[in-house]
């Protein structure tokens, strides 16, 4: 035995107190149904407030109202009457969008001179309020359903764009060398390795994208739609409806959550060979 | 098949990087090329394996290609480059999809490949699943899988840990044994070079030069670790390397 | 809660129970904000507050000009505005049945010998037929929002002809000219003094008269908070008087033409800095000329044509039927029809 015990008992001696603890903090615990809990306590504490008065009827609708307005939508039918064409608007536009956006992101990504070539009209593009666009789309597409895909098309196109040809830059290069080196054709690179080494990216520009749509969505019916989540928004707004307006927006927020879901699920399927 | 580097010059803008270099691979021999770090020997394998042009000189090739092979000149990464959304079992299939074969001999080649690098229980992970040397081994098996006639590894252990690192070497040397295959192996590691060189090839600091052409006769299988002979030759190695990597070490980089 | 603000609605969300109410003498050197749109149908205010019947009433005015007439109403709903002139709206009228807003007054209406609103046309529609309001069954007719004037204009001809048309709802009324211009919606009605030029061009026809289906219809009316109408007793009448002289030097000068021809252009030049000023004199001098209707003599309001408004918009759904006259109009000011 040595003098310095290399294990076992600690020293005892009366200074010898535990090194202090500094590594807490700075790191996201996932707490479950806080977030469900702030919003419920929110709706209960507005439906509180607009029973007593505290909150006036001009300021914020009584959250029963809403889900009796929810209810009315539901029995006479006109919640589908609404949805349908909303959501075949959305499916439509952005679906066109997405789609072209992927294609000019990779064309961008691939090909020196429609990088050259697209990057600026991009960039140009995309701080365009889309929305002013509209009463143009309109005279180009007519003021039924073309305008109204073309609109949320062009959304979705511009972040879809930026976004994938940024998930193509960011493709593995040793990846693609590695392809060339084995003698594998273009078409069989792109195929195999730089599609879907961009997919993450990809899908994450398609959240945002999706996203922009459904903001769209409300812009797209203002012009022209007597059906749909925005047009009955909008009428809600210039009626002064607070119980309908809230009930569309709520619509609106659940499709955005079950969208963002949708996708996070493809990210689950698609990309679980990610660490 | 033979390769001949025939007085071979390269320069990055007005950095050279390569100086009349001309060397010989002769078949069925493992040749390793070590230098200090930036003496261009990663961008002589690239030259090599046609993956990057010299400004001077010629790579060529000499002798038939043998006739089931389907990429003659087929590399080995540092980082592995394996496809990560692919199996084990995917990643070697991807370099046989581009060539028509039929399904039956695709999945015996991948098989046997799988089978040769020990890697048959693995066919269907994923390579997040998969050590380092596995990650290796899998790029390996996918490199053996086009039966090439010159097998070109750039710093294939540089990312291991020193045990892989000489399990490795030892299916290395298991593999050649096997069936002898030719290779240009890169390294900065002169043990690896040791053990695995018919012939090493010492490159000056930038630009590269061939400063010494050293072969060992000890057959491959016969080297082991704290060979006398082996320990002379490598510290030999290190005495040339020296002063180049010092004087190296000192240069602001130019890349 | 009967009042509203939105500074009042921040402190309700403090916590704060009651609206601190603001008495200030209607006399003094008040500052008063007016709601109004860019149209001729808005020169009371304009005419008032040019030759200084505010001023003299003791209001220091400033103008809130808007897009649209629904807007307008919120605006007066959250205190942004103090008074406003405009058409009757499902809005105003479920801001009304809020406790919010309150109709005080008349403005422009509709009058027989007078020039009023018109049925327009598109181009490829009145070349396919729709050359008279008889023909509107199963034609697009523009307008700016569900419940607007517009939507109750376009149904009341559609029933008396007996037609079904489709409602586009564009927003504004720009949206709804282009679309127009454009063949997109066939048909739609607009005062007078947008209507002829217009008409003036090519791709827009004049098709027939609103007033031929709505002889009295209120199309305009003066509306206010509830509390300034129930509080500010003293206040609101001299806004009504104020704009009454103004309507009435209005009228003199181009509907009943009882003034000199050199007065009448200084009405229209006092006018054309709020209409048309994007517009050379000449040019938006016909408008104004062509286009004025008559604006309600002491702010006259024509109670029976706003019954049937709102009737039309509680049939159709737009608003609550529990909202009751009481609840829209405020008929202690003025004289009523």
């Amino acid at each position: 035995m040595s003098d310095l015990p290399l294990s076992g008992q600690p020293p005892q001696r009366d200074d010898a107190r535990p090194v202090p603890f500094r590594g807490g903090g700075f790191k996201p615990v996932r707490v479950r149904y806080l977030g469900a809990a702030v919003i419920v306590a929110l709706i209960l504490l507005v439906e509180w407030g607009t029973r007593t008065g505290v909150i006036s009827n001009l300021t914020l609708p009584r959250p029963s109202d809403v889900l009796g307005t929810f209810h009315d939508l539901w029995v006479t039918g006109m919640l589908w009457e609404h949805l349908i064409p909303s959501v075949t608007r959305l499916a439509v536009g952005s679906a066109l969008g997405v789609s072209t956006g992927i294609a000019v992101g990779v064309m961008i990504g691939l090909f020196s001179l429609a990088r050259a070539g697209l990057v600026p009209l991009v960039a140009a593009i995309f701080p365009i309020p889309k929305i002013a666009l509209l009463p143009l789309f309109v005279i180009w597409f007519g003021i039924d359903e073309g305008s109204k895909y073309a609109l949320i098309a062009l959304g979705t196109f511009t972040p879809t764009v930026v976004s994938t040809y940024g998930a193509v830059d960011n493709v593995d290069r040793t990846l693609i060398r590695m392809g060339q080196s084995f003698g594998l054709g273009w078409w069989s690179i792109v195929r195999k390795i730089v599609l879907p080494g961009a997919l993450p990216g990809i899908l994450s520009g398609l959240r945002i994208g999706l996203s922009i749509g459904i903001i769209l969505l409300v812009a797209a019916e203002m012009l022209g739609a007597r059906h749909g989540i925005g047009a009955y928004i909008l009428e809600a707004g210039s009626l002064y409806d607070l119980e309908r307006l809230f009930a569309g927006v709520v619509i609106l927020s659940a499709l955005g959550v079950l969208t963002s879901g949708v996708i996070g699920w493809a990210e689950r399927r698609l990309l679980s060979w990610r660490i | 098949m033979d390769l001949h580097l025939d007085r071979i010059s390269h320069r990055y803008g007005r950095v050279e990087v390569l100086s009349d270099i001309s060397l010989t691979i002769p078949q069925g021999r493992i040749v390793c090329i070590v230098g200090p770090s930036g003496c261009g020997k990663s961008t002589l394998l690239r030259m090599i394996g046609g993956l990057e042009r010299p400004d001077q000189g010629a790579v060529l090739q000499q002798g038939e290609v043998p006739g089931d092979c389907l990429n003659p000149l087929t590399f080995v990464f540092q980082d592995f480059a394996l496809l990560p959304w692919r199996t084990v079992a995917g990643n070697v299939a991807l370099v046989l999809e581009d060539h028509a074969l039929p399904r039956a001999q695709r999945e015996r080649i991948v098989a046997d490949v799988l089978a040769r690098t020990k890697l048959t229980d693995f066919r269907d992970a994923l390579p997040k699943q998969l050590s380092g040397g596995m990650k290796q081994r899998v790029a390996i098996a996918r490199a053996l899988a086009v039966n090439p006639a010159v097998m070109l590894m750039d710093e294939p252990l540089s990312a291991l840990d020193a045990q892989t690192r000489e399990l490795l070497m030892d299916d290395l040397v298991a593999l050649w044994t096997r069936a002898p295959f030719t290779a240009v192996y890169v390294t900065h590691n002169l043990a690896e070079a040791v053990r695995l060189g018919h012939r090493i090839v010492v490159l000056s600091r930038r630009p590269g030069r061939i400063r010494e052409v050293v072969s060992i006769d000890t057959p491959l299988a016969e080297r082991r670790a704290g060979d006398p002979a082996l320990e002379a030759h490598q510290a030999r190695l290190w005495q040339l390397m020296r002063d180049e990597a010092e004087a190296a070490d000192m240069e602001l980089s130019h890349v | 809660m009967s009042t509203f603000s939105r500074r009042g609605a921040i402190g309700l969300l403090g916590g704060a129970a009651a609206l601190p109410m603001l008495g200030r003498p209607a006399l003094a050197n008040t500052k008063l904000n007016i709601g109004a749109l860019n149209f001729t149908s808005h020169a009371a205010s304009f005419i008032a507050f040019e030759r200084g019947y505010f001023a003299e009433e003791g209001f220091d005015v400033e103008f809130k000009f808007f897009q649209a007439a629904q807007p307008m109403a919120v605006a007066i709903a959250s205190g942004d505005a103090d008074y406003a002139v405009t058409a009757i709206s499902g809005g105003l009228i479920s801001l009304a049945e809020k406790g919010a807003v309150k109709v005080i007054g008349g403005s422009l209406s509709e009058e027989k010998g007078v020039d009023g609103q018109k049925i327009l046309a598109s181009d490829a529609a009145y070349q396919a037929g729709l050359t008279s309001a008889a023909m509107l069954d199963g034609k697009k007719f523009g307008i700016t929002q569900a419940g607007s004037s517009f939507h109750y204009m376009g149904a009341k001809i559609a029933a008396a002809e007996g037609a079904t048309m489709e409602f586009v709802p564009l927003q504004k009324v720009g949206s709804v000219i282009g679309a127009l211009k454009t063949g997109q919606i066939d048909a739609w009605t607009i005062v007078p003094h947008i209507a002829k030029p217009l008409a003036a061009g090519p791709e827009v026809h004049i098709i027939g008269d609103v007033a031929d289906y709505l002889p009295d219809y209120q199309v305009t009316t003066i509306f206010t908070s509830a509390s300034n109408a129930s509080g500010e007793r003293a206040k609101t009448e001299a806004v009504l008087r104020a704009l009454s002289k103004g309507a009435d030097d209005f009228n003199a000068a181009l509907i009943d033409k009882t003034t000199s021809e050199a007065e009448m252009e200084e009405m229209v030049k006092l006018i054309h800095k709020y209409v048309n000023a994007d517009q050379p004199y000449d040019k938006a001098r016909g408008s104004i000329v062509n286009g004025a209707m008559r604006l309600n003599a002491g702010a006259a309001l024509n109670t029976t044509s706003v019954k049937d408004q709102l009737d039309w918009f509680i049939a159709e759904g737009l608003v609550k039927d529990s909202i009751t006259m009481e609840m829209l109009v405020d008929p202690s000011f003025v004289q009523t029809m």
